[in-house]
Formats: structure tokens, C-alpha cells, sequence
């Protein structure tokens, strides 16, 4: 929990959000219960009970993720990170997705524990969003992807070859948003919301 | 991460071994399998040794688990590297989420020699630590708590800051602060356990900290009414000599005259007989007015910590006090603090000695002809009686007359009350008033304490001093008088009085303190320079506290080195009256003469003691009962009043809780004030009046620490009442003739229209003026007249005739035997040419409809139907409050009214006016309208046309506002449409609302309080399109602002809208007109559309 005192405040902000994705994407993932609950052990952290993935890959995959953000989350080059569900034809079903503002001319330092309780809120929320959500078929997968403002130029740094473009399609008719959480402060704004595809489109699924 | 993930597997554990505890008292039949379970599924360190030896029962086993925990705490405590001891002895129970959490809070613990208890024990923990608790925990925090202390984590952490233990106090829980049982039983307990050094240093703060959440405060009073009580009292009182009353007001009202003037009953009548024609004493109609002298107005004597502090050991409840002393926790507040308040009861014992002796008041004024005439050697009496208070209460128990006694508030014995008055061998031994009873035990350990006896005083005497001029009573020796008057006080009440006699009523008072205790003293002319000389200038009447302080700054201590000081340089220093006053004085000059009564010039009420609110409710609830006295205060003294002033002591920003338990503290002082037209003590006016004037200081409820409302311009109610009854009377003719009401009514149209023609239509003033013309009309008709023949026909207006309402046509034409339709017939003719005629006919009638709630509502009302008697009192209010603001904030003259529409106010007078002004007047047009609506249309239908131009007001205002709304309604820190919003009597509220809860708080936090008070407003109010307009710019406008960075707000604060689109109409237009723009800003910026379920 330590930080380093040279950090920028958004640095600061980005490697507590950093950690606040980790936490929050293995939340979905245990509220939409793709993996059977035994995959998930109960942690706590910043004081809320939260799941934390057994299988160790499971657990990497998130891990290496969202740590994989974190870069371009400084430079406040990552729009969105979400976490999408879809189905066997890779048509997506539901999607949590995290928007994200980094004020980069925000200059003051940033309180560590304010961050930590509206991020907790976040937690706090989610756990209690499942009416909010679409059952979803078995069999379905799921991914997380990160919306770029503009796209790395691969090659230039190890973090942006481990990226990858999604294969997952896109909805063709207009979205619903159901928001779930937001939080605007300095130098971190974060939208929490929930996209489905319109009423005529999941139907035809 | 590694750390934390760590920390939290432990905490794990913890959980874990919890739920497993409740698995265990749920299934208490099978304990010895299940510990056998626990053992081998634990993962903690001490499985083995529980594996070993499965427990007996549960109990075991927690008192081994407890153990072991407390060992391995120990050993790590050991291992960790102790620094300083600073939470030695304190032991905490951590629950639930704390910031910092549980284990970081162990940590510190481990490190600063504290314990931690894993689970809750009576017996181990001193100290729990919690930031949030449950309400059911709340409610019943003796079982959660076993009565200790609930304190936040910052208490720990700021310790360790501070590098000693720091008082728990001042960061007890604030949701269990206001239940905690009781303070003094946590010392007692706690002691022990905290070092010496903790436990005073608590005892300091427990004064700021009560002060700090009133509702705790409240409630601890509710526990303990008998020492609260007492506190009570030492606050209310004022450090003075009860005896000396009029120098605790010159105390408390510097620039005023002394009041001193008691009369004795008994005084009065032996005065009486002794010198008739001088109807001395009565001088008693002071200078104030007797209801400004509020107890709360003790501004200067705040308590010290040391002494609020002690009041809380202390347990006895006497049960003497059982109400409780605040706004938020007494229902009857007002009541009570009246009813109990010392000053109070001497500040209006005139009105009840008046009331006693109502001949011989009136006979008063008579009898002082300028007696004071320089030429003519002056004699003034001063009777006082001997520590009065003191007097009455022991003149039936002689065996008391020669030891200390003293009288306060409150007999309790731990000596946490103040002293009001003492005899004088309690005052040889140095006790004062204002003591507190301990410290006068402590000087005088048989001291002997008696509480007021309100009753007695009232009976015996009303109060305890007088003056009496007998300059022309050709009395030989005044001396000698003086003693007959004393030695007959004696012999009637069994109580001692000092006499005074002098040239003035200000050395009559001063030879009078000399002459004290039981004894009589002449200071003849001669003499006045040597006794002043080296009297001390706060003998002097008006010279209080502050201005002594002052005056030692000069090092002016007695009244001969004031003398030293021109009067110019005094008046310099303290302004003319002051500066005139001490130079007179201290040469022993005084003007005022004995026996004038000074009328009151405005009666009023504060409470600047024990005001906190927690919400409108509360301040209004408060109000109607300050008003409620109020009233009875005027009734009391017979008078009405027509301005009202409202001031408010708002805690100013920096404040702190102020020194004197529930005190006001460190206030700015606002007031407000409005006349209106008609003299009243009626409540519910002055209810009504006094929520619109709160209305205008925008103020935040919590930060109100007193409130006084003042009535002036008082009228004597007699006369008005007469007033009263003959509109009354006049009233009653009208309804048994209600045709020739109506004839009248056209009749009264038809001559104001001739006014009107000569004027200019459509000119506000004239119409005012020609109003009080046919009104005059109107009276005469009525009273003088009341089978009057009708006009003839050629005087009728044919304009006029034409534009009445139907019924009253007919019934004109009855009474004109059919003639009018000719008449008219005729006319239309005639009429073409002058067309500007119809026009003033339709300007009068409005016109009429203003004035009449004005000059006098009750018999338009009347009129169109007797039946809405409840009305009438509705629009006299509304009517008052429009006519005062009128005469508040424009030129037009007092006599003219609001017009019922906008459309006839200059649009640039209305936006010049200020903004809280313009608020109130709009906000009255519509009811005014409304009230004229609702009385009329039965009747005269014809008239809902001019009504409904009235009805366009609320239209109008907002549409003259409406181009500035182009731009940032939500701009600054108090967002602009706040004062937009004024101007909309139903949209005002949601500025009110938003004001109240703080500018910073989110609209959706706003909108379910204003929903649901608009719900009331909707059903009386109609939906107008600008209305409408006004709300749905607001919301995009929010919706603007928030949608990049708070979407879930917008969302909320849609779902909101939604639900009560449902209910209401309003609500359901301005959902529809919003939401295509809010799914296109939602569109834009997040690619979907909100998802409205």
C-alpha cells in the first residue's frame, strides 16, 4: 500500500486504479458466474469483501491485464476498460465497462484514503448490481478489453506488443446503459456502467 | 500487495473463526464434534494445540482461543520494537470498517504498548473503535457498547501523532455520541483504568464535545433532566445581584435607562395614602419595553469549561426540572424557557402589576406635570427592598433571619447552580450573585440554599424597588418618611427595605446602596459631590460590564476621575447618549423625572439560549411557538402591532461552539423586518409573516443560534378593535342584504369609474386614489345609507353596465324595473366613440381587487359569497404581506397595491428590485390571484376573465427571465438558477431546498424532498408552459454539466423524475420535453442510450 513519494498524482491515482480493476474485474467476472463460485476465495480488501480468483490463471490473466494498463493509464491514453461477455459467436451479451478521465494537469497530491473510499463504493455497488444484469447463456467467454483515445504504435514498448485487437463484434444497433457507479474527482473520474445490446437485438440472439 | 493480501488472510481467519462462533451457538447441542471440526479445518497457528484437545463447550474453547491471541499478541508485541507507551492500559475492540482498518489499528496497538481484543469483552476492552454503526446498534448502545466509549480510529492515529494518549472524548462516535448514556458514568468507570493525566484531561474536554453534537446533548438531557437543569439555569442567569436589577439590565442594555422601578403593592397603596397627588411610584413605565429584557440576552457571562464540567458527575436527579432545554429535544421550548426564566419574570412583572392596577395607571400620566422643573428643589424616594429574593423566601422561617442564605435555581447540592440572590450575612461572607452555589459552599459551608419561589414573589410583592417623588408633597422631613414607608413595608410583607433619598432619581438610588442592608440614607445636594467623588463608576446605573471595561482602559475607576473627562471627549469615546449619560451622572445630574410612563414601543421575544434546529421543521415548529408568545405578549398588553421584525443570530463561520452550554456563542446578528397595513396580534398573521421574513435571510437552520421577533409600531388594540367591530357590523348589514350589496357594488364601479375617467387609465396611482374614494363611497352606502335609491340611469356607465357580470346585471335591471337593457342598448351606441371608457372600467376592477384585500378584504369576499369566511383571513394575510413588501421596496405609495398581474408592473421597476423582494411579491401575486379566483367565479363569472390575466403571473416572471437562462445555471457556488428559481413560487422551493442541504450536494439528493413538497404544490397549482420550460432547462443544463463526469447522478435523478411523472402532471411534461435531450447527450457521449426500466 505503500507508495513512492516522487510519484505524480496520477501516477498515484493510476496504480490505486490499477489495483481497484484488479479487484473489481474479478468482481464481475464472480457476479456473472462464469466460473463455478469455488474459483473464487473471499479477500478483503480496502476493508470491503471482495473475491480474489483461485486459479492461478484465472488470476494472472487479470492480473497481467489491467498491470498491462497501467502505463498508458498514466498517460491517460486508456478511454475505457471493459469487460465484456459473449457468446460462442463472439456477439457481445453484456458489458461492464470502466470509463476513464486522468485529469493530467491536476497537480496536487492525491489523497490515498479519499481514492480508496469512493473506489469502495464501486465494490460496495457492484456486489449488489446482479438485478441490474442479463443472465447469461452457459457456455459463454469473456474478455477484457481496453479502448484506447489513440492506439499504441506496436513495437515501440513491451507494454503495447501485449496488446492485441479484439475479435469480439460489434453491436450494430443503438445500446442501453445502465449505469452503476460514478465517481468524479481529481485527478481520477471513473464511470461505472453496464452496455446491452437494444431489446430487437437480443432477442434475435 | 504481498502485505496486504497477507493482512487480509488473517483477518480471514477472524471472519471466519466468527461465523464459525455462530454456527456454534446455533447448534449448541453438538459442540464437541463441531470444535473437533474447527480444529481441523483451522488453518491458524493454534489448530494444533485445539486438535489435541477437542473443548468441553464453547465457552472453553473461546476462553482458549482468546488466550492464545492474546499470547501471540503479546510475543509480537514483544518482537516489534516498543517505542513509547502511549496506549498503555487501553485496550480497543475494533468493529466493523474502520479507516485505517482493524489490523493496521492492531499494529499500532502492538506498537505503542496498547492491547487489541479480537473479540469483544466487558472486561478486557476500554475503548471501542468504530467509524459506522448500524442503527439497531445505535439504538440500543448500552448492549453494543457496555458503556464504553465508542471512539473513531483518528483518535489512535492522532495520538500517535500527538505522542501521548489524547482525550477519547472530543472523537467519541458522533451517532453515538448523542446517545451516550452518561458521561460521568464512563469517568467513574474509566478512571481506573486511564492514568490520572488522561482522566483531567478528558474532564477539559467534555465541554467542547458536548457542545459539539447538540443531539447528543439533547439526549443526555433527556437522561438527566436534573442536572441539565441546573445547567440550564447557570447559563440563563446573568452573574448579577438579584437584588440589584436594574443594574443587571444597565448591564445588559447599556444605552437604555435603568429599570428599576419596582413598586411594592403594599409600598403602593401606603403611597397612596400618604401623598395622593403625587401618584409617585408609578414611574414605573421604564424605558424599555418590559419584554425586551430576555433572559438570554446573559451575553456576557459565559461559564467556564472547569464549571460545565462539573456539572456532569454529578447523579442525583431531583426531579425538579423535567423538561429538557433545547429547541430540539423540548417541544415546548419557547414555553418553557419562558415560564422558567428569572429575568423574564421580573422584565414583565409591570404588565401583570399594570393589569393588578389598571385604574391607577391611568391616572398616572395626570398627575406628573413636568414636576421635575429645575427651579423647584426636587426630593426623590428610592425604596429598595433588602435582597429581595432572599427576603420572601425566608420571612416565614425567622430562625434563618441571621444566616447566610441565598436563593437559585436549583437546590441540588453537588452546587452546579448559580447563585441569584443572598442575604447579607451570606454576602459577608463573599458570596455574590452569580456564584456558582459550590463555590459559595466552599467560602460558607452552612450556607443555606432555597430555589425561586415565583409564586411567593408575585403574592407578597411584585417587585422590589420604587421611587417616589414627593418634591411638592411639602413633606418636612424626608427621613422621616422614608422610615414610615420601610417600617410599614416591614410590618406588611415581614421583609426589610433600604431607602435612598436624593435630588434624582439617580441619587436616590445611589444614597439607596449606601444605605443597604436595612437602613436609609439622604444625600442632600450638598453632599453629592463627596459621595460621588469616590464611588466606583460601575455603581453608576448604565454602566455596565463592557463599559467599565472601557473606562479602566482610561483608568477611570471612580466618579470623580470621570469627571476628569469633558463631555465632548466622552461623547467621542461613547457616542452621544452614552457620553452625555456619564458625564451627567458622575456629577450626579439625572433628567428623567419619577412617574412617566413611556409607551411600549415594540414588544418582542428572544430566545438566544438553547436554539439549535436539525431542519425546517424544527425552526418553523419554533417559531410558531415564539410567535405564539409573541402574541400573548401583545394581548397582554393590549396593543397591536404592525411591523415585525425578525432577527436572527446566525454562528458566524469561524465559531466554535460557544463557551456557555448551549449558548449562542459567536453570532452575527441579522434581521429582517415588514410592516403591513393593519395593526395585528393575531398568531397566525404573525405565523404567516414570520416564515416569509425567515425566508428572506436564505440561512441555513443549523447555523441559527437565536431568534427574536419584535413587534412595533404598536397601536392600542382597543381602537382597532373598535375599528374592528364596526367593519363587523357593517359586515353583518352587508350579508342580510346581499342585493343591495351588489347594487352598491355596481354602484361603488360606476363611481370609481368616473374617477377613472378623469385620470389616465391604466396609471397604478390614480387608481389607488380613486380607490380610497369609492371606498369612502362604499361606507357611506353602506352604513349611512343602506336602502339608498339607485343613480339615476344618465349617471350610470354604460361601459360599466355592459361588463358586469350577468347576475348582477339582472339584478340591477331589476332594480332599475328593466330600464338598463335600454339603457344599454342606448349606449353601445355612444359608447364606440369612446372606447378608451372600457378600458379604465377594466383597470378599476382590478384596481378593486388589489385594494380591497388591503383596505379592508373582508367585505369583497363578503360579497361574492358569505360562506368563505375562512378565506377572508387568508387574503387579509396575503394582503398584508404584498402590501408591506410594496411599501418596503418601491415608490409606489403605500396605499397602492400589487397589481393581480405582472403585465401592469414596469418590468425594469420589478428587475430593480431586490431579489428576496421581488421573490415575496411574486410569490403573492399568485395567491392573491388565487384566493380571488376561488371566492369569485360562483358569483360573477364575468370576472374570470380579468383573472385570468392575473393567472399569467407566474408565466410572466419566468419569462422575463428566461433569456438570461441561456448560459450556466450551474455556474459558481451558489448556481445562478437559484435565483431564477425565486421568481416561481412553486420552483422557489427547490432552491430553498437545495439551499438547505448545502450548495455542494448532488440535484438527486435534492429532487425525492422537493418531489414530494411539490406534490402538495401541484394539486393547488396549475402546470404553466414557462414553468415547465424552466425546469427542463435546469435539468439540461445538469445534465450538461454532469453527463461527462457523473453519469450515475443523471441517472439517478432521472429515475427520480420518472417515478413521479407518474403522480404528476408537472413532473410528467417536463420528463417528456427532457428526455430526448438527455438520451442525445447520453448518445454522445457514451455511444447508447440510458436504459430506463
Amino acid at each position: 500500500m505503500q507508495r513512492k513519494e516522487n510519484e505524480t498524482p496520477q501516477g498515484q491515482a493510476a496504480s490505486v486504479l490499477v489495483e481497484f480493476l484488479e479487484v473489481a474485474i474479478t468482481a464481475v467476472v464472480f457476479l456473472k458466474g462464469v466460473y463455478p463460485s469455488g474459483a473464487f476465495e473471499r479477500r478483503r480488501y480496502m476493508n470491503v469483501v471482495v473475491q480474489r480468483a483461485r486459479h492461478p490463471q484465472l488470476r494472472y490473466y487479470i492480473h497481467a491485464t489491467v498491470s498491462g494498463l497501467l502505463p498508458f493509464l498514466q498517460k491517460g491514453m486508456v478511454d475505457r476498460v471493459a469487460v465484456v461477455f459473449f457468446n460462442t459467436d463472439n456477439v457481445p451479451l453484456e458489458k461492464f465497462i470502466f470509463k476513464l478521465t486522468v485529469n493530467q494537469s491536476y497537480g496536487s497530491s492525491v489523497e490515498g484514503v479519499d481514492l480508496q473510499i469512493s473506489l469502495r463504493s464501486f465494490l460496495a455497488k457492484l456486489s449488489v448490481s446482479e438485478s441490474l444484469t442479463k443472465k447469461l447463456p452457459p457456455d459463454c467467454r469473456w474478455e477484457i478489453t481496453g479502448n484506447f483515445q489513440l492506439l499504441p504504435e506496436t513495437g515501440t514498448s513491451k507494454e503495447a506488443n501485449f496488446w492485441i485487437p479484439t475479435d469480439t463484434k460489434q453491436w450494430e444497433q443503438p445500446l442501453f446503459i445502465t449505469p452503476i457507479r460514478s465517481m468524479s474527482s481529481d485527478p481520477l473520474c471513473l464511470q461505472f456502467y453496464i452496455e446491452h445490446p437494444s431489446l430487437s437485438e437480443s432477442s434475435v440472439l | 500487495m504481498d502485505s496486504r493480501l497477507s493482512n487480509s488472510s488473517s483477518s480471514t481467519h477472524h471472519s471466519n473463526s466468527k461465523k464459525r462462533k455462530k454456527n456454534a451457538t446455533a447448534n449448541n447441542t453438538n459442540q464437541k464434534t463441531l470444535g473437533v471440526a474447527w480444529g481441523s479445518k483451522s488453518l491458524s497457528a493454534s489448530s494444533c494445540s485445539s486438535r489435541k484437545s477437542p473443548f468441553s463447550d464453547f465457552s472453553s474453547y473461546m476462553a482458549h482461543k482468546n488466550c492464545k491471541l492474546q499470547n501471540q499478541f503479546d510475543s509480537e508485541a514483544s518482537a516489534s520494537a516498543a517505542r513509547k507507551p502511549i496506549f498503555s492500559g487501553v485496550s480497543i475492540f475494533v468493529d466493523g470498517f474502520t479507516v485505517p482498518s482493524s489490523q493496521e489499528l492492531r499494529g499500532y496497538m502492538l506498537k505503542y504498548d496498547g492491547r487489541f481484543e479480537n473479540y469483544f469483552s466487558r472486561h478486557c476492552v476500554t475503548h471501542i473503535i468504530c467509524s459506522n454503526l448500524p442503527d439497531s446498534k445505535v439504538k440500543n448502545i448500552r448492549a453494543f457498547s457496555a458503556g464504553l466509549p465508542v471512539v473513531k480510529p483518528t483518535w489512535i492515529l492522532d495520538s500517535i501523532a500527538a505522542n501521548r494518549l489524547l482525550s477519547w472524548v472530543p472523537y467519541q462516535l458522533e451517532q453515538v455520541a448523542s446517545n451516550q448514556p452518561k458521561l460521568s458514568a464512563f469517568f467513574t468507570l474509566k478512571s481506573s483504568k486511564m492514568s490520572e493525566d488522561t482522566f483531567t484531561n478528558a474532564l477539559c474536554q467534555v465541554e467542547p464535545d458536548v457542545q459539539d453534537s447538540f443531539p447528543r446533548v439533547g439526549q443526555l438531557k433527556e437522561r438527566h433532566p436534573s442536572e441539565v437543569g441546573e445547567m440550564v439555569e447557570v447559563c440563563r442567569q446573568i452573574s448579577n445581584e438579584s437584588n440589584d436589577i436594574s443594574s443587571k439590565k444597565t448591564d445588559v442594555f447599556m444605552m437604555e435607562e435603568p429599570i428599576g422601578e419596582r413598586v411594592i403593592c403594599d409600598e403602593e397603596k401606603l403611597a397612596e395614602a400618604n401623598s395622593s397627588e403625587t401618584n409617585n411610584e408609578r414611574n414605573t413605565e421604564g424605558e424599555l419595553d418590559p419584554t425586551y429584557q430576555e433572559p438570554s440576552t446573559s451575553f456576557s457571562i459565559p461559564c467556564s469549561d472547569n464549571q460545565n464540567v462539573h456539572q456532569f458527575p454529578s447523579s442525583e436527579a431531583t426531579g425538579s426540572s423535567k423538561q429538557c432545554h433545547s429547541t430540539l429535544t423540548d417541544p415546548n421550548f419557547v414555553e418553557n424557557y419562558f415560564k422558567n426564566s428569572r429575568l423574564h419574570f421580573i422584565g414583565t412583572w409591570r404588565q401583570r402589576y399594570r393589569k393588578r392596577f389598571p385604574t391607577l395607571s391611568t391616572g398616572l400620566n395626570n398627575g406628573i406635570s413636568n414636576s421635575n422643573k429645575s427651579d423647584i428643589k426636587s426630593v426623590i424616594l428610592h425604596v429598595d427592598m433588602d435582597c429581595f429574593f432572599v427576603s420572601v423566601v425566608i420571612r416565614n422561617k425567622p430562625a434563618l433571619f441571621d444566616k447566610p442564605v441565598a436563593v437559585c435555581h436549583s437546590n441540588n447540592s453537588k452546587g452546579t447552580s448559580e447563585i441569584s440572590s443572598a442575604n447579607y450575612p451570606a454576602r459577608s461572607y463573599g458570596i455574590r450573585a452569580g456564584m456558582f452555589v459550590r463555590d459559595a459552599k466552599a467560602l460558607c459551608p452552612h450556607l443555606v440554599t432555597f430555589p425561586y419561589n415565583f409564586e411567593a414573589y408575585e403574592e407578597a410583592v411584585s417587585c422590589d424597588e420604587a421611587f417616589l417623588d414627593f418634591t411638592d408633597a411639602m413633606v418636612e422631613d424626608p427621613e422621616l418618611l422614608a422610615s414610615s414607608i420601610r417600617k410599614e413595608i416591614y410590618e406588611t410583607t415581614r421583609c426589610t427595605a433600604s431607602a435612598g433619598i436624593g435630588g434624582n432619581m439617580l441619587m436616590a438610588r445611589i444614597a439607596t446602596r449606601t444605605a443597604k442592608p436595612n437602613g436609609q440614607c439622604y444625600i442632600t445636594p450638598e453632599r453629592v459631590d463627596d459621595h460621588l467623588n469616590q464611588l466606583p463608576v460601575d455603581a453608576l446605573p448604565g454602566i455596565g460590564y463592557v463599559l467599565q471595561e472601557k473606562l479602566k482602559k482610561q483608568s477611570v475607576n471612580t466618579c470623580g476621575q470621570l469627571r476628569m473627562i469633558s463631555k465632548n471627549s466622552l461623547q467621542k469615546e461613547y457616542g452621544m447618549k452614552t457620553g452625555e449619560m456619564l458625564w451627567n451622572y458622575s456629577r450626579g445630574i439625572d433628567y428623567r423625572s419619577v412617574g412617566i410612563i413611556q409607551e411600549c414601543k415594540s414588544i418582542g421575544a428572544d430566545v438566544n439560549w438553547g436554539v439549535r434546529f436539525r431542519d425546517m421543521k424544527d425552526c418553523e415548529h419554533f417559531l410558531i411557538n415564539l410567535c405564539k408568545e409573541v402574541s400573548l405578549r401583545l394581548q397582554c398588553c393590549g396593543v397591536q402591532g404592525r411591523t415585525f421584525t425578525l432577527k436572527i443570530k446566525k454562528r458566524r463561520k469561524d465559531a466554535d461552539e460557544p463557551a456557555k452550554f448551549m449558548g449562542c456563542g459567536d453570532c452575527e446578528n441579522l434581521s429582517h423586518s415588514v410592516t403591513i397595513p393593519l395593526a395585528t396580534e393575531n398568531v397566525e398573521i404573525l405565523q404567516r409573516i414570520v416564515k416569509q421574513l425567515l425566508g428572506c435571510f436564505y440561512i441555513d437552520v443549523k447555523e441559527i443560534r437565536g431568534i427574536g421577533l419584535h413587534v412595533s409600531r404598536l397601536e392600542n388594540a382597543d381602537t382597532s378593535k373598535q375599528e374592528k367591530y364596526t367593519l363587523k357590523s357593517w359586515l353583518t348589514s352587508g350579508s342580510a342584504s346581499v342585493e343591495k350589496q351588489k347594487y352598491h357594488m355596481g354602484h361603488n364601479k360606476h363611481n370609481s369609474d368616473c374617477a377613472n375617467c378623469a385620470s389616465s387609465h391604466g396609471c397604478i396611482h390614480s387608481q389607488g386614489s380613486s380607490f380610497q374614494i369609492d371606498n369612502k363611497i362604499l361606507n357611506i352606502h353602506v352604513s349611512g345609507d343602506p336602502i339608498s335609491t339607485p343613480p339615476p340611469l344618465c349617471q350610470l356607465d354604460v361601459e360599466v353596465i355592459r361588463n358586469l357580470p350577468s347576475e348582477v346585471f339582472s339584478e340591477l335591471n331589476e332594480i332599475y324595473g328593466g330600464k338598463l337593457i335600454d339603457f344599454i342598448a342606448k349606449g353601445k351606441g355612444k359608447c364606440e366613440s369612446s372606447s378608451s371608457l372600457g378600458n379604465s372600467l377594466e383597470d378599476d376592477a382590478t384596481c378593486k381587487e388589489e385594494d380591497l384585500p388591503y383596505s379592508d378584504p373582508i367585505p369583497l369576499n363578503q360579497i361574492f359569497s358569505e360562506n368563505k369566511a375562512m378565506q377572508h383571513e387568508r387574503v387579509l394575510g396575503s394582503g398584508h404581506g404584498s402590501c408591506s413588501q410594496v411599501t418596503h421596496n418601491s415608490n409606489i405609495e403605500r396605499d397602492d397595491l400589487l397589481p393581480s398581474s405582472l403585465s401592469q408592473i414596469d418590468a425594469s421597476v420589478l428587475q430593480q428590485i431586490p431579489e428576496d423582494l421581488k421573490a415575496v411579491i411574486l410569490e403573492h401575486l399568485p395567491a392573491h390571484r388565487a384566493q380571488d379566483f376561488c371566492s369569485t367565479p360562483a358569483i360573477c363569472p364575468g370576472r374570470i376573465n380579468q383573472d385570468s390575466v392575473g393567472v399569467d403571473t407566474s408565466k410572466n416572471c419566468p419569462g422575463t427571465v428566461n433569456h438570461a437562462l441561456n448560459d450556466s445555471l450551474w455556474a459558481g457556488n451558489l448556481p445562478s438558477w437559484m435565483d431564477k428559481f425565486k421568481d416561481s413560487s412553486c420552483l422557489r422551493k427547490l432552491g430553498e431546498i437545495y439551499h438547505r442541504s448545502g450548495f455542494n450536494s448532488q440535484l438527486s439528493s435534492v429532487l425525492p424532498q422537493f418531489l414530494s413538497e411539490f406534490h402538495h404544490l401541484d394539486l393547488t397549482q396549475e402546470i404553466y408552459d414557462e414553468t415547465v420550460n424552466i425546469m427542463c432547462e435546469l435539468l439540461k443544463q445538469y445534465v450538461k454539466v454532469k453527463i461527462e463526469r457523473d453519469i450515475e447522478e443523471i441517472y439517478i435523478c432521472f429515475r427520480l423524475l420518472k417515478r413521479f411523472a407518474v403522480k404528476s402532471q408537472f413532473f410528467s411534461r417536463v420528463y417528456n420535453d427532457i428526455f430526448p435531450f438527455l438520451q442525445a447527450a447520453v448518445d454522445d457521449n457514451y455511444g447508447g442510450s440510458l436504459f430506463m426500466p
